[in-house]
């Protein structure tokens, strides 16, 4: 499975998408560092703020979306899965293979620069290890779901865009129980919870933020071997 | 290796194959038919790849739509020419060979490369390779793994003469060593060389099965149809009736003439006599049905005429 790996990254990871995505965590970066400039007198809510606002709310989503969707959506499109598929290999390894190969891609990329933006607000070490750890959880659920997302329709950069900025933006931002429903909403409660913030949009327990997302990722991925196994192969 | 029976195969409202039954055995067999035939569709039928909307698919004794184990015995060169463009062919076989489970994929990837000619050292990308060397990677990630059943959709495509007849060779020599070789192609010329069991497929169907000199001989004794331009048509279309060359002759224009012949050769020696004896010039003869559509349209029409 080494090779295998191998090639969903070097498939993956190409020079303007690392460059795209570097600056956008080039940003997150000198955010954090004017607002550790700044003199504001709440820096743990600014920095949860900047985290929630702009690190959950569209890097860490933008960025895996970008790694997930393709790990087997471009295979599926352009033909490619056919080498894959066509061998004696369990279709959950090949998801988790793929799957792996995209947190590889998408973790470094986010959490790196968001734990560094964390840390130049200056609001002290809860809120980067908050940050490592809400960053961290976002990523590897939304790898589970737009992986499903990518094998399952074409176009599935900008569905995925349209759910980051419709569902998790705007429905699941409004709060109620449809927020109860999105990534977002309990990655920005565990980073509340952990750097001991204000309660963000949902009020669930420690335990419930971490495992619902969790739960959302196995789904997909349950989904995404369920697809894999029963598709049409080009 | 190959049973199939009352195969269909229909996307909406379009049918791609039509009630199909066949099998192969070990050895070549050539599918053959023109662009649109439906050829690819059964091929990613046998492999698993789509299910027949009717009728049943067994490839060596599985069913290759839930059996993945069966593909450590199948390989399959796929029409569609993308790959992994950013690797090398070396990576790109290893992977396949790593994924069919081999020990030392490496060395097996290089000799699977050696095979097809192609360089197991070059560590160029498969974005900068030709078409020809695109078609031969895709060869040696099929049988870097020694499959008991080749599955080749179109693999002389884009090849030089040269490389066309290696790979020929490389086909006939796996089918003599026991192993099945199913190779689509619509190049009659080339099936001829595979010098196989010839399956011809028109329109979705089955049109004709069986040895390729059998099959040949039935395309060249169809009717032909053939169009003389002349400035008396009706007056050489009678010689020509006269001639008994033809077998249905009228008058499409007023400079043209259309014959059906069954023996072109005896027609051309004919026609020119005939012309002299009516008074008429001859401007023109073109046959009308010499190219591989017309072929498969008539086999498919003799196919139903021998169905009814």
């Amino acid at each position: 499975m080494k090779a295998l790996y191998r090639t969903f990254l070097a498939t993956q990871v190409t020079k303007g998408r690392l460059a795209g995505l570097g600056a956008l965590g080039a940003l997150a970066v000198v955010l954090g560092v004017a607002l550790g400039a700044g003199d504001g007198d709440d820096p743990v809510g600014a920095g949860i703020g900047l985290v929630s606002s702009y690190g959950l709310a569209l890097f860490v989503p933008v960025t895996t979306l970008v790694f997930a969707s393709a790990v087997l959506g471009e295979p599926n499109e352009d033909g490619t899965l056919v080498y894959l598929w066509l061998r004696p290999v369990a279709r959950w390894r090949l998801v988790a293979v793929a799957t792996a190969a995209a947190l590889t891609a998408a973790l470094p990329v986010v959490v790196v620069p968001m734990t560094v933006a964390a840390a130049a607000t200056g609001a002290g070490t809860g809120l980067v290890v908050a940050t490592l750890g809400a960053t961290s959880l976002a990523t590897v659920a939304y790898a589970g779901v737009f992986t499903w997302l990518g094998l399952r329709i074409r176009r599935a950069l900008l569905w995925g865009l349209a759910y980051i900025l419709v569902w998790e933006g705007f429905v699941a931002g409004a709060g109620g129980t449809a927020s109860l429903l999105a990534i977002r909403a309990h990655a920005r409660s565990l980073l509340a919870r952990l750097a001991d913030g204000a309660p963000e949009l949902v009020e669930v327990s420690l335990a419930t933020s971490i495992a619902v997302p969790l739960g959302a990722a196995v789904t997909a991925l349950a989904l995404t071997v369920r697809r894999l196994t029963r598709q049409d192969v080009a | 290796m190959i049973e199939v029976s009352h195969v269909s195969k229909w996307f909406g409202d379009v049918v791609a194959v039509s009630d199909v039954s066949f099998s192969v055995g070990p050895g070549v067999t050539a599918l053959l038919g023109p662009n649109g035939a439906g050829k690819s569709t059964l091929l990613r039928l046998l492999c698993g790849l789509t299910r027949p909307s009717q009728g049943s698919v067994q490839v060596l004794g599985a069913d290759p739509r839930r059996d993945p184990a069966l593909f450590r015995r199948l390989g399959l060169v796929p029409q569609q020419e993308a790959l992994f463009e950013g690797i090398s062919a070396r990576a790109f076989v290893t992977l396949a060979a790593e994924l069919q489970g081999m020990a030392e994929a490496g060395a097996a990837a290089a000799s699977a490369l050696h095979q097809v000619d192609l360089d197991p050292h070059d560590r160029r990308p498969l974005a900068t390779y030709s078409k020809g060397m695109r078609q031969r990677v895709k060869v040696a990630q099929a049988l870097v793994h020694h499959p008991e059943l080749l599955v080749l959709d179109e693999p002389l495509d884009g090849l030089d003469p040269r490389q066309r007849l290696h790979l020929i060779t490389l086909f006939r020599r796996l089918g003599e060593e026991g192993r099945g070789v199913l190779v689509s192609s619509h190049v009659l010329d080339e099936v001829e060389r595979f010098g196989s069991r010839v399956l011809v497929m028109a329109q979705g169907r089955l049109a004709a099965e069986g040895d390729f000199h059998a099959i040949r001989e039935l395309m060249d004794n169809r009717p032909h149809r053939l169009r003389v331009r002349t400035d008396r048509p009706h007056a050489l279309g009678a010689a020509l009736l006269a001639s008994a060359t033809v077998v249905g002759v009228w008058v499409a224009g007023p400079a043209e003439v259309v014959v059906d012949t069954l023996d072109v050769a005896r027609f051309r020696l004919a026609v020119a006599p005939a012309a002299c004896a009516a008074g008429a010039r001859l401007l023109e003869l073109v046959p009308l049905d010499d190219d591989l559509e017309s072929v498969f349209r008539y086999l498919v029409g003799a196919g139903a005429r021998s169905a009814r």
